[in-house]
This record gives C-alpha cells, structure tokens and sequence, in this order.
C-alpha cells in the first residue's frame, strides 16, 4: 500500500515538474524567437500570460495608458499580457531599487524595463543589468532627431531606446514684457537677456523678478547642469578626468552670470516646485523661465491662471559660445533578467510604435491634452512633419508649444561630460551653490570650493565613452 | 557544556529565535558592513579593496563634519527639550485636578500618529519664506521675512521643531506610566510635613521615576542619532540641516558610494556605543546600575 502510495506521489510530481519545464520552455522560446528576430517575425511571437513592469518617474500612470491600448490592440501576440508601471521617486530611486533587487538575488522581481537618464543608465550598463539594443536599435538611428541615441551609449553599444529628447527653452510672460514695455526680442542672447531683467526691475519697481534661484539642489540641476553650463561650454572635467571646475572659462561665465542676476536682484528667492513658485507664477511676480521643456506640464497644470500670457522662444545663448542649452534626453532601458526575459520583443514593438506609429501616437497625444496631462514631442523626424506637431497651443496664446519644442532643439549645445563620479559631484557642487544662495559665500569661494572639495573627495573621475 | 545544553535544553530553545534572527538580520548587517567600509563598492559588480582610504575621505569631508556637528544640535535640543516637555505633559496628565484625562491623553498622543513626511511638508509651509503662516504671523508685527529653510542662520529651528512635536508624546507616555506607579502615601505624608508642589516634585517625583528617565534618555539619544525624516524633509541650504544618518543613506543610495556610506555607518555606530558607555558609566557610579 506504501509503495503504491508512493508511485502515486512520485508519478504526480513527476507530472507536474514536467508541466512546469514545458511552461517554461514555451515561454523561452517566445522571448528567445522575439529577441533575436525583428519586424514581421516579431510579430508572429505569442507572448506569456504574464506583466509587463516599467519603473518611471514623473507621471507614469499617463504613459500606461498608452502601454493598455497599445496591448488592447495586440491582442494576437500578447493576449494574457498585462502592463503595469511602477512610480519611482527620480532616476537614482529606480537605479537603487534595481541594483537592491539584484543584488538579494531576487531576479524575478526585477522590472522588465527602466526609465533612466545618462548617468543612471551608464551606471547600470556597465554592472550588466541592461541589455544591449544595438542591434535592434541601429536600423532606426537616422529616422530620428540628431542626438538621439547619444546618451544612451556606452563603450559604443546601445542601452537605452530613445524616449524623449526635450530642449533648454525660454518661456516669457508677455503680458508682463508689454505692461512695462520691455521688448523680449532682446532676450536671444545671454547679456540681453540680464539687461532685460534690469528693465523689468526697475520699471516695476522691484515688484517683477527676471526668474528664480532656489536654495535646494534644483538651482544646480536647472540653471546649472542642464542650463547655463553647457550654454557657456563649461568644464567640470577634462579629457582625462581632472577637476577643472575652478580654472575652467566657461563655468565662470555660466556660474558668473547666475551671479550677476542674484546679486542684482533679477531673481526671486523660491524653491522649485513649491506653492510659492506657483503663486508668484500666478501673480505676475515672475516673468521667465530658462528652463527644460518638461517645465511646460507644470506651468499647465499649477499656473492657468496665467493662460495665454505665455511665450516659448530659445534659450539665449552666450555671445562667446553661441549655443542654447543642452536637451535632456530620456531613455527606455531593458533590463536583464537572465533567463526571465521574456518579453524584449514586445517592449521593443511597443517602443517602435510609439516612437514612429503617428496615428496611436496623436490619438495619445490628444489624450494627454484633454487630461492637461504630460507629454513630450516624439523624437521620429518623419512624425514632427506632421502638422499635428505644430498646432497652436492656448496656454502660449497661439504659438505652438510642440513646433517650437522641435525648433529648439536646433541649436542645443552638447551635454557636459557625465562621469560615474557625477552623482557625487553634483552633491559636492550643489552645496557650494546653495551656499552661494544662502548668501555664505561669493561665487568666487563657492567655485573655489567646488574645486578644491571635488580635488579632494574624487580625484580624477573615470571617462566612459 | 553539551551536559548544560542538555539541561537548559527547553530555555535555550526558546530564545533561539531571538539569536537567529539577531545574527541573520543583526550581527552578519553589522560585520558586512565594517567590511564594506574596506571598499569601494558602488552597489554592482564586486566591492575593492581599499583599506582605511574612506576613513580618511571622512576625516576630509566637510559635508560630513557639518552633517555630525547637525545631528549633535538635533541630539542636545531634542534630548533637552522633550524630556522636559514630556515630563511637564505627563505631570500635568496625571494630575488630579485634570478633567477629561482620557482626551488630553490621546490629544497628546496624536502627534506622534502622524506621518512624519506628511508632517514635514506642513512644516515646510508654516515656514516657507514667501508664503509660510509664520512669516505672515510675523509680518502682523512688522518683523521682515526670515529665511527659515532657504538661509543657513535659522534652517535647524523648524528641523528641531518638527522633531520635539513628533517624539514628545511617545516619552510622554513612558514618563506617564512612570508616575501612575509612585505610590499616593509619599504624596499625602509630603502633604503632612508642608511640603509644597514644587518640593514633592523634587523630592518625590523625580527619584521615583530616576529609572524611567534614563531608560528615556537613553532611547532619546539613539533616537536623535538616527534623526533622518525630519530633516530630509526639511532641507536647509547645502548640508546645513543633515544629519549624519541622512548623509549616510545620501552617500549609499543617492551617490551609491556604498563604501563609504558603510564607512560613516560605522563612525556612527562607534559614536552611539561611546555615548551609550558614558551614560551606563555614569549611572553605575550613582549606585544606580
């Protein structure tokens, strides 16, 4: 009786352990025939029962939405296939919960894709936890916007699929330009742009600040990294990795004209993303933002008591240098998960789609707008043709948002260098800068500090091409 | 020993979950860490060996410095500050003439209920430059903006602030039970001999709950090494309102500098082990240990 309960148990196992070795062997095969295969093959794969897991920040839920139709409508390759997008707090968070989930070994809980920026992406690239897209991505390169691809390269491989290459753009309140006749015309470049501040303050009595600074690390992020410093063609690094922050011409020209709008009183004392920052928005206390084009979601959604007031027109540009500032791109990056990969292809498809396919692509946008939600303009050059991305927006009183996010990106300068040692040097040189704002130091000691504390903690920083 | 193992074979087995789980999410934590600190290790890939080279970068660091001497203001205010609230609210919740004592008790509780984040973001508004309710409070009387959170002068009073409203009620309740149990005979004999309010709180009050004092002050130091939410929510300029346990996590999951955050890890530990020596030390030389 014994045995035979026995061979009845050892049978059932047997039974099931099968079972499961053919689940996972279908499922091998579809990531295995997807990843290695493209376009009209890849559309042959029948995907998993499973969930799709994005980690992003910002407002993934807008995104997710294009994801659900995206597999509503795909329901021939992935018809038990779920997405979901998980909201993490900025880049550094996601690059932190992949790196913990990897690290305790707990591959299967890691997300299928990430995303990230430059230096997160490089970060993770090198520790092997995303997978090369160069060969899928390779054929695409010329149907998109210059620079594209750039950031998302390490050691001349692909790791990230283009998401969103946003650029430095300059957003004027024009009613307040016109209430005290000040022509913004003159803001094309840097000096004009300070002497129009002046203009401003003086005709209305202190009363209308130029733009913002802010004693956090944003200051750093806004008007420095993705600003003023790659518009002056500034240094953190160079060529080997050296600090060379505190002899570099272009961080004093960068740094030195913030200094010159802080110390004349050009900028207002508030913190980014704070009420306050939307109330003097509202109060006509602020009059322009030199600023990423993602800032555009938040005037929408905070200011519309300001609708129609404003302007988009380039970042001026340093007369020295002559360029705008550097866009921020965005990537999508596929996380390896060894043997748990098993949706690529299918990422990889509904990447291709919403980079390239207009009609889901507008309907999305479209989408967005009735929700007031974010979206960024595609990054397809065939796709910008269309006159869809150059219709005029209400909130910029006619002038179309989406055409001048496209022409902005004309003249953009290239990005500074990012190093691995980046993350902690922008803490070094944010404090010296908040400081600076605190009014602790000049901006000569805050450079000087910069320097020596960067010399000091970090050495020479690794170059990664 | 196997004879004693046999022997005590039933109290052993009880506190063994106690020790596994110590060594597993305690003791092996403690000792990765300290050998972490011996390396570079940016959370990928394998930790490099190189020996006291984070020590020294500690020793360098003035973002660390003003980070330890931010969590010693944070430990020194709040230690001060809510043992003497805490045992102000606890004495007058325990006192007779109090009516509706269930209320207050809970009243007095809700503080340390709240969320701490959410609770830091109203503190950021009561105390924004531009738009906070203090400032505007202050402009009643003619008294300019201050720069609570964006200048460095003030930044640590809102931190300190949030910290003593957040933790006095829990020392409150401590302090509370303390005095349920001081027994009413030395009160009403106090009362016989003349002694007035002030004098039974002296002579009676504070010797009978010495104990719970200590065991309080003892938690609060700990507690205000580890400050973390408070100030993280309420950044002043640069590292003017980190603390060292901030600066920890920033340097690891920020920077991802793992070696070194396992470095200030350990400076930390070595610190709390000292403080917590001194105040053991300093009881048993009272007799009282």
């Amino acid at each position: 009786m014994k045995k035979k309960m026995f061979l009845g148990i050892a049978l059932g196992v047997s039974v099931l352990l099968a079972g499961c070795g053919s689940t996972a062997s279908n499922t091998g095969d579809a990531a295995g025939s997807t990843a290695e295969s493209s376009g009209a093959e890849q559309e042959e794969a029948v995907y998993p029962k499973g969930t799709v897991t994005f980690y992003m920040n910002g407002n993934p839920q807008y995104r997710q939405q294009y994801f659900e139709t995206w597999l509503e409508e795909h329901r021939d390759i992935a018809p038990e296939v779920e997405v979901e997008f998980v909201q993490v707090e900025s880049n550094a968070d996601a690059r932190e919960k992949v790196t913990m989930t990897s690290l305790a070994g707990a591959v299967e809980d890691l997300p299928d894709a990430v995303f990230l920026d430059r230096l997160n992406l490089m970060e993770l690239a090198q520790g092997g936890l995303l997978l090369d897209e160069t060969g899928f991505l390779t054929p695409y390169i010329d149907k998109m916007v210059d620079g594209a691809v750039t950031e998302g390269k390490v050691e001349d491989k692909i790791y990230g699929l283009p998401d969103s290459v946003r650029p430095q753009l300059l957003m004027y309140n024009q009613e307040i330009f016109d209430k005290y006749g000040v022509d913004p015309e003159q803001m094309t470049t840097m000096e004009g742009y300070i002497e129009a501040g002046r203009q401003l303050k003086e005709k209305s009595g202190g009363e209308v600040y130029l733009s913002w600074i802010g004693s956090n690390d944003m200051t750093w992020k806004c008007w420095g990294r993705r600003g003023l410093m790659p518009q002056a063609n500034a240094k953190i690094w160079d060529e080997e990795g050296n600090v060379i922050i505190g002899t570099d011409e272009g961080t004093k020209l960068a740094l030195g004209a913030l200094d010159t709008m802080y110390s004349e009183g050009l900028l207002m004392r508030v913190e980014m993303y704070d009420p306050a920052m939307y109330d003097a928005v509202n109060s006509q206390k602020i009059a322009t933002f030199n600023i990423g084009a993602y800032w555009d979601e938040f005037m929408r959604q905070n200011c519309q008591v300001t609708a129609g007031q404003w302007r988009i027109m380039s970042a001026p540009v340093f007369e020295k240098v002559g360029k705008a500032g550097a866009p921020v791109s965005s990537y999508m990056c596929l996380v390896n998960k060894g043997e748990d990969t098993v949706y690529q292809g299918l990422i990889e498809q509904m990447w291709y789609d919403y980079t390239f396919d207009a009609e889901s692509r507008i309907a999305w946008t479209k989408s967005m707008e009735e929700q007031n939600a974010p979206y960024s303009n595609p990054i397809s050059l065939e796709m910008l043709e269309d006159d869809f991305w150059k219709e005029p927006s209400d909130y910029y009183g006619g002038q179309s948002f989406r055409e001048w996010e496209a022409k902005t990106l004309e003249n953009g300068a290239d990005n500074m260098i990012v190093t691995p040692q980046d993350a902690e040097g922008d803490l070094i040189i944010s404090t010296e800068i908040e400081k600076y704002v605190a009014g602790e130091q000049t901006m000569e000691e805050a450079i000087a500090n910069m320097d020596a504390n960067l010399k000091a903690k970090i050495g020479t920083a690794q170059i990664t091409k | 020993m196997r004879k004693n193992l046999k022997k005590y074979r039933a109290p052993y087995l009880f506190i063994l979950p106690f020790f596994l789980l110590f060594f597993v999410f305690q003791l092996i934590p403690v000792l990765w860490t300290v050998y972490i600190s011996f390396t570079e290790w940016r959370g990928i890939g394998t930790p490099e060996f190189v020996g006291v080279r984070n020590y020294q970068k500690l020793w360098i660091d003035e973002m660390f410095w003003e980070s330890f001497f931010n969590t010693i203001i944070y430990w020194i205010f709040g230690l001060v500050l809510i043992m003497a609230f805490a045992l102000l609210i606890a004495v007058l919740l325990n006192s007779s003439l109090l009516k509706g004592r269930a209320f207050f008790k809970t009243a007095t509780f809700l503080p340390n209920i709240c969320a701490a984040i959410a609770m830091g973001l109203i503190f950021r508004m009561l105390f924004d430059e531009n738009m906070g309710l203090i400032n505007e409070v202050l402009a009643i009387f003619s008294v300019e903006k201050v720069p609570w959170l964006s200048g460095m002068e003030y930044s640590k009073i809102p931190v300190i602030l949030l910290i003593v409203w957040r933790n006095t009620p829990w020392y409150t309740m401590i302090i509370l039970s303390g005095l349920l149990n001081i027994s009413n005979d030395y009160f009403e004999a106090a009362t016989v001999d003349g002694a007035n309010v002030f004098q039974k709180f002296v002579y009676i009050t504070i010797p009978s709950i010495r104990a719970i004092l200590f065991f309080c002050s003892v938690t609060l130091t700990v507690e205000m090494w580890k400050v973390f939410n408070e100030s993280y929510i309420l950044p002043g300029p640069g590292t003017s309102n980190t603390s060292l346990f901030q600066y920890m996590y920033e340097s690891g999951f920020n920077v991802f500098n793992m070696g070194y955050a396992s470095a200030i890890g350990v400076f930390l530990m070595a610190v709390l082990t000292i403080i917590s020596l001194i105040q053991f030390m300093a009881k048993r030389k009272q007799g009282e240990l």
